[in-house]
């Protein structure tokens, strides 16, 4: 998932770093905003990020045999919205970056549009949809953090070949998209049924929290009212 | 792992060195190594790189296990691209239809894997001889947004702490068997997160009272080196 330090030609780092600085910053708006308004939601913020961080260094049992980590994304962009996740995710890749040597400084840029950017994003989008079509939270999260893995790993592929196009594009494309499909597509479904363990125990223990945070929607919350 | 390169980064001989001049150091190896992408200079940058590491003191041992790791994914990425990419004359037939090793995917390949080695070492110079906190003081010279670096600070500290309670949790579940079979790891796994979760903003909470009674005004103050 990572893209390594050194592996991306330098005008491709270049590029990516072009790309994703304009939506940190936008992050880093949205955050200030927050912050000034309520000073406690900094805490907040450093501690879920800290808990991503965690979260990636914990090993899924995996179907192929393989470990793999989950990536926490998909959690972290429905609790606090893709734009807040995007800049938690920045700093949690700059320390695997060096405290782990999971990914790098020059491809850091890639990484964070990959990981940091369309992960969160599509992982967030996905679960306000189905969360407005009325289905149960389990199974849109399940979805929201199954498919924004796979968008991380499909525009990981993307990179890969726009930096190696060998011989082509096209084929360069299909070839990492098969091994990806190998290996990535069973890792996704283990994060999305982790995911839906992690937030079964996060609404059943404490649904307040949800509620605080808006992602459950009124329907459920009522319910869980009622409950408990 | 996290907390023994913490360590490390603290106690060795080039801790008390000047955090711009290292970080320039590694910096500037690992864009010779990217822009020039040559491999006798990936080769060259490599050996300084592990040269300035050990001459640090960091403990050998060590360097091989935080390098192992890339260099496992690197050695993958090689034959994976010896034997997909190119499209030059066949070097190696290997009997199977699509499987054979083209000269210029070769060629691709060992430059590829010796830029990837060369550049991560370096990579490990600054992260083995250079705490986090020196390199956000760097980063906070760099113009970097405060704020993002206060999260980042707050964040490191709490990171230990949910290490260590993650180990205490985690034994605690394999003593009763949390961990035996492939079901009862993903509940056990679900559970020890959620709780984690919780812990984690009621740690927020706490944080958040400790900074304020020690007058927290926003911004924390790291003694520069």
């Amino acid at each position: 998932m990572h893209i390594m330090e050194g592996f991306l030609p330098w005008y491709w780092c270049v590029f990516w770093f072009v790309v994703s600085i304009p939506v940190i910053a936008y992050g880093i708006y949205k955050i200030k905003k927050v912050t000034d308004e309520t000073p406690e939601s900094k805490s907040l913020l450093a501690v879920s990020g800290a808990f991503m961080f965690v979260l990636s260094s914990l090993k899924i049992p995996s179907v192929t045999g393989s470990c793999s980590h989950p990536t926490g994304n998909g959690l972290g962009a429905t609790l606090f919205g893709p734009a807040v996740a995007s800049v938690l995710a920045l700093i949690v890749l700059l320390f695997q970056a060096i405290l782990l040597a999971h990914g790098g400084l020059t491809t850091l840029g890639a990484n964070v549009f990959s990981m940091g950017i369309v992960g969160p994003f599509v992982a967030w989008l996905i679960y306000k949809l189905l969360n407005k079509t009325g289905i149960n939270s389990a199974i849109s999260i399940f979805f929201a953090a199954f498919l924004g893995d796979l968008l991380t790993y499909v525009t990981t592929a993307i990179q890969l070949s726009l930096a190696f196009p060998q011989p082509s594009f096209t084929s360069a494309l299909s070839v990492f998209m098969g091994i990806f499909a190998v290996t990535q597509i069973p890792l996704a479904i283990a994060e999305g049924l982790l995911t839906v363990v992690i937030w079964n125990g996060l609404t059943s223990y404490k649904p307040y929290l949800l509620e605080k945070l808006k992602v459950l929607n009124p329907k459920e919350n009522s319910s869980s009212k009622t409950e408990s | 792992m996290s907390v023994e390169i913490d360590y490390i980064a603290h106690n060795n001989k080039f801790t008390n060195i000047d955090s711009k001049i290292k970080s320039i150091t590694a910096i500037s190896l690992i864009l010779i190594a990217l822009i020039l992408s040559m491999p006798i200079v990936s080769i060259f940058v490599l050996l300084i790189a592990i040269f300035l590491t050990l001459f640090a003191g960091i403990p050998y041992k060590f360097y091989l296990k935080f390098l192992s790791v890339p260099l496992i994914f690197s050695l993958i990425t090689f034959i994976f691209m010896a034997f997909f990419f190119g499209s030059g004359d066949i070097l190696w037939n290997s009997g199977i239809s699509f499987i054979v090793i083209r000269i210029d995917g070769l060629e691709l390949a060992i430059n590829t894997f010796l830029r990837i080695v060369a550049c991560f070492s370096s990579l490990g110079f600054l992260a083995l001889t250079t705490p986090i906190t020196d390199i956000l003081n760097i980063l906070s010279k760099l113009r970097v947004p405060k704020l993002l670096l206060e999260i980042a600070m707050l964040m490191y500290t709490t990171i230990f702490l949910f290490f260590s309670q993650i180990e205490a949790m985690k034994n605690a579940q394999s003593t009763r068997l949390g961990y035996y079979g492939f079901k009862n790891s993903y509940r056990s796994l679900g559970v020890l997160i959620s709780n984690l979760f919780f812990r984690s903003l009621d740690k927020s909470d706490k944080l958040q009272i400790s900074l304020d009674s020690r007058g927290f005004s926003g911004s924390f103050h790291i003694y520069d080196r």
